[in-house]
C-alpha cells in the first residue's frame, strides 16, 4: 500500500489533498481514501452493548455507501473503512469469524463483502460457518425473520469447543443473523460469542 | 435502408424464430449488458444463440507502451483512464477480473460481462412526422434553422452559436423534422438532465406523431422504437452506431467539457459519417478549434429573439465577504441589493461559489425574509424550488452554479457573490448573465458581479457580452 494510492476521493471524486503531517506519516500504512467532507457525513454509533459493537449509524451517507459497495458492486469501496476496522480489530483476542454468504449469492455478487472489508483492513479471519439459504434477511418480514429455522451450519470438520469467537458482519439490524450464528456456535460448545458490525441499522 | 430490411427479413425466416417487435425496438442501436436487460434471460439467450446479437467482452485489454503494460478499455463507456479500472478476485470466474468505475452507475461492467449489440432486423419507420408549431422566427433564427437543416442534409457537422435567449430550441425543429421524414434516427443530447426534462415536453408538443424517448438517470421505461431520442450525454454510453443525426445542446456544459469518455460516447453513439451539430451560447476554445480543423459549417445569432440587447454585468467590490458571512454578517451592499429586490417584489437569484458558503449564508438571508430558499446539485427538491420561484411563491433563491443555464424566470434579477472564484469561468458568468431579461415583457434587469478583486474571467465575460451586443446592434 503506497502513499498516493488514491488521489481522488472514492466517494465524491474530489481531489484528496491532506497536508503531510507527522501523523499521516505514522499512519502511512492506510493512506486516506475519502475526503474529509465525505468522512464527516458518516455518523459514529455510540449505542453499543456488551454483546454487539458497531462503528457507525445507518444514516443517508451510509445508506449510499452500502448501496454502492454491496449492490452496485464497487468492490474498491472496501478500502473506505480499512483504517477504522484495523484500529478496532487489531488487538482482538477472540477468533474472528465473518458471517458468510451463500456460495451462489457470492458468485452472483462476485465477492464476499464482509471478507473483503477485513482483507483491506489486514485483519486475519477464519470461516467456520456456511450459509444454507439464499434468501436474504432484508427480503423477509419481521415475523418471518424471527421464525426462520437455523440459517447456518458449521463447516465440515471445524471444532469450536472452548473457543472465544467474534462474529463480524456489515450491518446489525434486527439481530436475527447474528443470533442464528451465535446459537449454533454456542450449541457446538463455543466458550463465548460476541459480535462486531460496521453499521448499526 | 431498404436493402437491409429485405436481407434481414430473409434471414429471419431462415432462422425460424419469430422476432418480437419489443425486443427489436428496444435493442436497435443499443449496447447492453447481457444479464441485465428488461427481458427474460432465457429469451435473450435464445436470440443470442440464433445470432441476433453481436456479443463482446465488457472490458478488453491490450499491451501498450514500450513495457507492454496491460491497458484496459471499457467497451461500454470507452473509458481508458487506467486508474478507473479495478482488478479483483472474481468469485464467479475464480480468477482475476477487471471492472470499470467510470460507468458503474449504470450497472457494473466487468471483463466477464457480455455486452450485446442488436444484429437482427431493423424497426420499420413508416410514420409521417409532422411539426405542429405556429411560432415565428426572427430573421437570424430563420437563417440559422435553414443553415442547420442544410448541413444535416449534406452530412456536414455544424455549430450553432446563439446568445442566451436567442431561442435556440426552435432552431432545431426544421432540421429534426427533415431528418425524421427521411427515415433517419435523430438524437438530441445534452450534458444536463435539467435540459432533457425541459426539452421533452416541448418536443412532444410540436412533434405529436413521433414516439420520443427521454433518457436520463432513473428515467421511466418507455415503449416502442423511438426515432427521436432526447438523452443526457451519459446515457449515450448505452448506444452504439445508432444515430444518423446527432444534435448536442449546451455542449460546453460540465462535465462534458472535461470528460473524454463522454465526448467519445457522443461519437460512438452516432453512425460512421453521421453529422453532428453543437448548439451553445458559449462555445469553448476546444469546440471552436474542432469547427475550424474539421471545416464545420457555422451559424451565429448575436441577438435575442425579442430584439433587445443582452444585459451587461456590473462589477461591485464586496471585500472580505467570506469572512463576513462566516462571522454571521452579510456585507452591507449585498443586504441593500437584496432589500431592494424584496421591496420591488422582483424575483432574484444569488449565485455562490461553494455549497458551504451558501449554507452559512442561507440562515442570514432568511432573517430578511424567511421564505428565501437555497438549491444545489444534490437537492432533491431542486425542480420544485425553481417552480416556486417562477410562481412567485418565494421571493428568491440562493444557488450554486447548478442553475447557471436552462432556466427562465420572468423579471429575474441576478447577483453573483464571489465572482472572482475559480468556478466562475467566463462561460459560466455569461450563462448566469443570460438568465436576466429573457422575457419580452421584462427585457432588462440587474446583473451584478460582487467580487473580492476583478479577474480576467470576469473581464472576458463582460467584454464578450459587449461584443455580442455590438454584433447584434452595431453600436
Ligand atoms: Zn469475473
Ligand atoms: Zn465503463
Amino acid at each position: 500500500m503506497k502513499r498516493n494510492e488514491v488521489e481522488n476521493c472514492l466517494l465524491c471524486n474530489s481531489p484528496i489533498d491532506v497536508p503531510v503531517t507527522w501523523k499521516t506519516l505514522l499512519t502511512n500504512e492506510f493512506p486516506r481514501t475519502i475526503c474529509l467532507e465525505c468522512e464527516e457525513k458518516f455518523e459514529i454509533c455510540k449505542t453499543s452493548n456488551e454483546e454487539v459493537t458497531s462503528l457507525y449509524k445507518y444514516n443517508e451517507q451510509m445508506k449510499d455507501y452500502l448501496h454502492r459497495y454491496k449492490f452496485m458492486h464497487d468492490l474498491l469501496l472496501a478500502k473506505v473503512f480499512r483504517y477504522q476496522l484495523h484500529y478496532h480489530l487489531k488487538k482482538t483476542k477472540e477468533l474472528i469469524v465473518p458471517i458468510p454468504m451463500h456460495a451462489e449469492k457470492r458468485k452472483e455478487r462476485t465477492f464476499a463483502h464482509v471478507d473483503e472489508l477485513l482483507n483491506e483492513a489486514v485483519i486475519p479471519y477464519t470461516h467456520l460457518l456456511e450459509k444454507m439459504t439464499t434468501a436474504t434477511q432484508a427480503s423477509k418480514s419481521r415475523e418471518e425473520r424471527l421464525n426462520t429455522p437455523q440459517i447456518f451450519q458449521l463447516e465440515q470438520g471445524v471444532i469450536v469447543q472452548q473457543k472465544d469467537i467474534l462474529l463480524v458482519d456489515d450491518i446489525y439490524t434486527t439481530g436475527t443473523t447474528i443470533n442464528h450464528a451465535k446459537q449454533l456456535l454456542l450449541d457446538a460448545g463455543a466458550k463465548s460469542v460476541k459480535a462486531f458490525t460496521l453499521i448499526r441499522g | 435502408m431498404k436493402f437491409k430490411l429485405i436481407r434481414s427479413n430473409k434471414r429471419f425466416l431462415y432462422k425460424g424464430i419469430i422476432v418480437e417487435p419489443q425486443v427489436r425496438d428496444f435493442f436497435t442501436g443499443r449496447i447492453w449488458t447481457r444479464s441485465n436487460t428488461p427481458f427474460h434471460q432465457e429469451k435473450v439467450n435464445a436470440y443470442i444463440q440464433q445470432n441476433y446479437f453481436n456479443v463482446k467482452s465488457g472490458i478488453t485489454s491490450q499491451p501498450k507502451g514500450i513495457f507492454l503494460r496491460q491497458s484496459f478499455t471499457c467497451n461500454r463507456c470507452y473509458n481508458q483512464i487506467q486508474h478507473e479500472f479495478v482488478q479483483y478476485n472474481c468469485a464467479k470466474c475464480e480468477k482475476i477480473c477487471v471492472y470499470c468505475r467510470h460507468c458503474i452507475n449504470m450497472g457494473r461492467v466487468t471483463s466477464c460481462t457480455n455486452l450485446i449489440l442488436w444484429n437482427g432486423p431493423l424497426p420499420l419507420k413508416y410514420q409521417k412526422h409532422v411539426l405542429d408549431w405556429d411560432g415565428t422566427y426572427t430573421p437570424a433564427q430563420k437563417q440559422a434553422a435553414q443553415e442547420l437543416t442544410e448541413s444535416m442534409n449534406n452530412k456536414r457537422s455544424h455549430l450553432v452559436h446563439a446568445v442566451c435567449g436567442a431561442g435556440k430550441t426552435e432552431i432545431l425543429f426544421p432540421a429534426v423534422l427533415h431528418a425524421l421524414n427521411k427515415g433517419l434516427r435523430v438524437c438530441i443530447a445534452t450534458p444536463r438532465t435539467d435540459v432533457v426534462l425541459e426539452l421533452f415536453p416541448r418536443f412532444q408538443k410540436v412533434f405529436p406523431n413521433t414516439n420520443i424517448h427521454a433518457l436520463y438517470g432513473n428515467a421511466p421505461k418507455q415503449a416502442g422504437f423511438s426515432q427521436l431520442v432526447l438523452s443526457t450525454t451519459h446515457q449515450l454510453f448505452r448506444f452504439e452506431n445508432a444515430f444518423d443525426v446527432e444534435l448536442v445542446d449546451e455542449a460546453d456544459a460540465f462535465p462534458y467539457t472535461i470528460d473524454l469518455a463522454l465526448q467519445q460516447a457522443v461519437l460512438k453513439a452516432k453512425k460512421e459519417g453521421a453529422p453532428i451539430a453543437f448548439v451553445t451560447a458559449t462555445p469553448s476554445t476546444q469546440i471552436l478549434n474542432t469547427v475550424k480543423k474539421e471545416n464545420w459549417s457555422y451559424s451565429f445569432i448575436p441577438k435575442r429573439y425579442h430584439n433587445h440587447p443582452l444585459p451587461v454585468p456590473r462589477f461591485e467590490a464586496l471585500w472580505s465577504y467570506e469572512k463576513g458571512i462566516t462571522r454571521g454578517k452579510i456585507p452591507l451592499k449585498l443586504i441593500e441589493w437584496t432589500e431592494k429586490r424584496l421591496s420591488n417584489r422582483e424575483p432574484f437569484l444569488i449565485f455562490f461559489p461553494t455549497i458551504q458558503l451558501m449554507q452559512k449564508a442561507i440562515p442570514l438571508f432568511q432573517r430578511m425574509n424567511e421564505k428565501i430558499l437555497s438549491v444545489h446539485a444534490e437537492d432533491e427538491h431542486r425542480k420544485e424550488k425553481v417552480i416556486k420561484l417562477r410562481n412567485e411563491e418565494i421571493p428568491g433563491l440562493l444557488t450554486t452554479t447548478i442553475l447557471e443555464r436552462g432556466i427562465t424566470i420572468n423579471n429575474v434579477q441576478v447577483a453573483v457573490v464571489g465572482a472572482e472564484s475559480k468556478i466562475f469561468t467566463s462561460s459560466a458568468l455569461i450563462q448566469i448573465s443570460g438568465r436576466v431579461g429573457r422575457n419580452v415583457q421584462f427585457p432588462e434587469g440587474d446583473i451584478v458581479f460582487f467580487h473580492h478583486g476583478i479577474t480576467a474571467e470576469m473581464d472576458e465575460a463582460r467584454n464578450e457580452i459587449l461584443r455580442l451586443n455590438k454584433e447584434g446592434f452595431g453600436s
